[in-house]
């Protein structure tokens, strides 16, 4: 799947990114990091560009969003009715769970997942054997530090504002 | 292992601290909502001040009735920051304990220094204390100390 350079509107979140490369997700054993300022469009990117995508193209992903608190109620009740006991199972078994029944996914998106748990290696662990793609949303400057995460081949994405049309705001989305 | 533990943070700080927490920052769903709240009055001075201090931070598109849900994650934790630090200026709030979770690591860098610069005047104002947790210790930012019972 591969997201080329265009400009892409979101109306309702007024936001315009002028996406200046293009984003192949087909590669394996790759990871993107976004990062960029806050209000810049990177969990709207994220839902209204590539996960869109990814569903038209049918590729199974994981992702995990910023809100966990509501994702973690959700992971409870999916898992239960699976049969799971999760009722004494805490958040870091209830992921690994859920992480190691979804083997048909190829991309594992994390948005901003890193202020939960600052080296979360673990995640490439779990995952090394079917996740062909990693896209990571964060704030950290330093990429985690793990040997299967440095294994990867790391493409640094910047969202940067370039001015501001109103309401509207134009962000460059770019390779560093 | 724990990734949100709400009920864990509460039981341990919640009775000396005001604590500040990334998945529960607002109990109602805009700036005017939230400050009707705990001024029991539109305050637009305040409301005022919330806008004009987001500016700041590129939030230009900042307005008192927008539901909190249509900013990103990060936005809403600057707002939070903003509306708890003009509260405590309004109200001339003194030696408060501020814990924050999982506030500080979802703004960029740039605006991390800019929040910690208006902590840093209310500190000094308002001798207001900023504190966080890290690896279960408690880590007074500013000084640096860790203030954990041992």
């Amino acid at each position: 799947m591969i997201i080329p350079k265009n400009k892409y509107k979101l109306q309702n979140r007024n936001l315009l990114f002028d996406v200046v490369d293009d984003f192949d997700f087909n590669s394996r054993n790759a990871c993107h990091y976004f990062r960029g300022g806050n209000g810049f469009g990177k969990t709207s990117f994220l839902e209204k560009v590539i996960i869109p995508a990814l569903n038209a193209a049918k590729r199974d992903y994981l992702y995990i969003g910023q809100d966990i608190r509501t994702q973690l109620y959700t992971l409870k009740a999916l898992l239960s009715i699976q049969g799971h006991k999760v009722s004494e199972t805490d958040e870091y078994e209830l992921l690994r769970l859920w992480v190691h029944q979804s083997q048909s996914a190829r991309i594992f998106i994390l948005d901003e997942f890193d202020k939960y748990f600052p080296d979360y290696s673990f995640i490439f662990d779990w995952t090394e054997s079917f996740i062909q793609n990693y896209i990571i949303v964060t704030h950290q400057r330093l990429d985690p530090i793990g040997i299967v995460a440095k294994s990867l081949k790391a493409t640094h994405v910047r969202f940067e504002l370039i001015d501001l049309d109103g309401h509207v705001k134009n962000v460059r989305v770019r390779k560093e | 292992m724990r990734i949100y533990n709400l009920d864990g943070l509460l039981k341990k700080y919640g009775e000396q601290f005001l604590i500040l927490e990334f998945n529960h920052l607002f109990v109602s769903s805009s700036i005017r909502e939230e400050v009707w709240l705990h001024q029991r009055k539109n305050d637009l001075a305040l409301i005022d001040r919330i806008i004009q201090e987001a500016a700041e931070f590129n939030m230009n598109e900042v307005d008192a009735d927008r539901d909190f849900e249509t900013y990103s994650g990060g936005q809403k934790a600057i707002l939070a920051c903003l509306l708890t630090l003009a509260l405590i200026r309004t109200r001339k709030t003194g030696g408060l304990k501020l814990l924050q979770n999982n506030i500080l690591n979802s703004v960029s860098d740039e605006n991390r220094l800019k929040l910690m610069q208006i902590f840093e005047k209310v500190r000094a104002s308002h001798d207001v204390r900023l504190f966080t947790q890290k690896d279960d210790h408690l880590i007074e930012i500013f000084t640096g100390n860790d203030h954990s019972q041992k």
